[in-house]
């Protein structure tokens, strides 16, 4: 994000619905032209706080700030914010045309002007051939196309999508991810999007914003995400991952030294600094362990069984166990490394490839 | 489909049988109405021994005739407006509303569907008696809007509840505000319901007679009770014509129906 004011600050933001904290001291800044996503599961907050920035939920404490000043007293009608549903949301009565006319309309713009807008609104999401249909006689997909255009008809300079394509199959949603990618770099509009789909959040997003328990629990770009994740929680949540259980030996700055349950030593990195025998999670990704002859010399190793090997076209997925039963998932296109089940490997990775965690997040993990 | 009519040989002869006694049952008591309003017999002959209008006739030259049809007409359409103005918003508030004892509320709303209509009648009664509106045009709608408003709380409950709130927070966002939100987009939405509401409405005022009978005075009587009290005392075929008029009518007024729903479902 550049250096200039951000376009949206959230600041210290909580809400309750009842005696639950559904957004629980969220903040964060969106700079202008950004795409940032709110990431979570169900119940995490993450469209609670999409409907305090556009107004129709008012927040029990902390505040919204578009372009410097205070929303909060600003009515939903009046933030010129433009917001597509999880659900259709077409006007069913009118057409294509007089849907997406609709907010030039009310705001009382001359018929040659809404006429002109409808048009390049219908080309820009490519149905400029439907604007006489009824909403009802369009596919899932080419409804919320027609609310995307519908939304940025007048022209705003905030884009809310509350998980749009969530009713729609994989194929369409693909196509959709793109167009929407496409028209967020010809338009520049600051969009805020919601979705529990971390594939889609990694696709589409500058910034994603990890929402848990009301709370973000990380803020960063894709790879700050899957590379440094902050907690266990995100390491989990984003991409796959292999968890480990072990005490600290010893941990200096960043780097940690960890004794598994078999007594094995494993160097990783950890972000925070940790104390002598505190109870820790390693977390591996599965692509950043190799497999070896049980015979071979490497640097840092755990002897593992082989139990399943599974094609995948461009890779092969091994499934190996430690002494201790633990499964583990192996990702590599060494084909050299494929062996039969039940043989001896070794399982190697580097030190910079091993995160450790607190083990304090288990339970959100 | 499981059930192919194509398919099931003799055995569909039997089904045909039923639907046609079926329709006959339901149709012939209408059929054979018509045909006496139409008879010339005085007695309600059948088969009529010739053919006539001059019931009908009878029915335009009585001043009384006339009189009951525009009271109904004017009772009726009263209803039918109030009926929509009180179970608009009342639907409003039982679908969207978050307030204790909502379910309960519902209920109340409809009743007057459930209690018997003669128990209704003569609660009103006492009620009308007590300040004097007994026989007034006012005692007729406040009677009818009673039995009217469940049809209208129920057409327009179920069309908002299919009415999806985010569509009206899509036009609010969209710079609408609440007020414009509800009366260009909610109600065009669900405009099939309210114009079920008020067809109902109308329906349920045009055809009462139980509270109708019970309201009523000498000066004012609507429709069915004026056709009551001439059937108690004598059995002419104005009647069958006035009934014959009745279901034309009615008729009529389904025609439009499935002709406007037809055009505007879409």
């Amino acid at each position: 994000m550049s250096a200039q004011a951000p376009l949206v600050n959230i600041r210290n933001l909580v809400k309750h619905f009842g005696s639950v904290a559904a957004v629980d001291d969220v903040s964060l800044q969106v700079g202008e032209g950004e795409f940032l996503t709110f990431l979570g599961s169900s119940g995490s907050g993450k469209t609670t706080t999409l409907f305090i920035v556009a107004g129709f939920e008012d927040p029990t404490a902390g505040d919204v700030e578009i372009d410097g000043r205070s929303v909060l007293s600003v009515k939903p009608n009046e933030r010129n914010i433009g917001m597509v549903f999880q659900r259709y949301t077409l006007f069913p009565h009118m057409t294509v045309a007089q849907n997406v006319g609709f907010p030039l309309m009310v705001r009382r713009r001359s018929k040659a002007e809404i006429d002109k807008a409808v048009k390049e609104m219908l080309d820009l999401v490519q149905l400029g051939a439907y604007a006489g249909r009824k909403p009802s006689e369009l596919s899932g997909g080419q409804q919320q196309r027609v609310a995307l255009a519908r939304a940025l008809v007048y022209k705003p300079r905030i884009l809310l999508m509350d998980e749009p394509l969530a009713a729609l199959d994989k194929r369409l949603r693909e196509d959709i991810q793109q167009e929407i990618r496409r028209i967020h770099r010809e338009l520049g509009v600051t969009i805020l999007y919601v979705t529990h789909d971390q594939e889609e959040a990694l696709r589409m997003s500058d910034r994603i914003a990890v929402f848990s328990h009301g709370k973000i629990a990380q803020i960063g770009s894709g790879a700050d995400l899957y590379e440094r994740p902050a907690d266990a929680f995100v390491a989990g949540f984003i991409g796959n991952s292999n968890f480990l259980q072990g005490s600290v030996v010893q941990s200096q700055q960043d780097q940690v030294a960890v004794r598994l349950d078999d007594g094995t030593v494993i160097r990783g990195n950890t972000r925070h600094p940790l104390a002598a025998n505190a109870r820790v999670r390693l977390m591996i990704r599965p692509e950043r362990l190799a497999l070896a002859p049980s015979n071979d010399q490497v640097d840092q190793s755990l002897d593992v069984t082989l139990s399943d090997t599974t094609y995948l076209g461009d890779m092969l997925q091994h499934e190996v166990v430690t002494a201790w039963q633990q499964r583990i998932t192996v990702r590599t296109n060494d084909r050299a490394a494929a062996s039969s089940a039940g043989n001896a490997l070794k399982l190697h990775f580097a030190s910079t490839d091993v995160m450790v965690f607190e083990d304090g997040n288990r339970a959100t993990a | 489909m499981l059930l192919n009519l194509n398919r099931m040989g003799p055995g569909r002869y039997v089904l045909y049988g039923i639907g046609v006694l079926t329709a006959l049952f339901l149709l012939l008591p209408v059929a054979f109405i018509a045909a006496l309003s139409f008879g010339s017999s005085q007695w309600l002959q059948f088969p009529p021994p010739g053919w006539t209008l001059k019931w009908y006739a009878a029915i335009f030259n009585d001043p009384r005739w006339v009189e009951s049809i525009w009271t109904s007409v004017k009772v009726a359409f009263t209803v039918m407006v109030l009926s929509i103005a009180l179970g608009l918003p009342a639907a409003f508030a039982l679908v969207r509303g978050k307030f204790p004892g909502r379910t309960l509320l519902h209920a109340f709303f409809i009743s007057p569907m459930i209690v018997p209509v003669i128990i209704l009648a003569i609660a009103l009664y006492v009620f009308v008696l007590k300040f004097g509106l007994n026989g007034t045009f006012i005692a007729f709608v406040a009677a009818h809007l009673i039995v009217a408003l469940p049809f209208s709380v129920i057409c327009i409950v179920n069309s908002l509840e299919g009415f999806d709130e985010s569509t009206e927070k899509a036009a609010i966002v969209c710079g609408a505000t609440k007020a414009e939100a509800i009366f260009r987009v909610t109600l065009p939405a669900i405009r099939l319901g309210i114009f079920s509401a008020a067809l109902f409405s109308f329906l349920a005022s045009w055809d009462e007679v139980v509270l109708g009978i019970f309201m009523a005075s000498p000066t004012l009587q609507t429709l069915p009770v004026r056709m009551w009290t001439t059937l108690r005392q004598d059995l002419t075929p104005v009647i069958a014509s006035v009934s014959t008029l009745l279901i034309a009518l009615t008729i009529v007024i389904m025609i439009i129906t499935a002709f406007l729903r037809r055009r505007y479902a879409r």
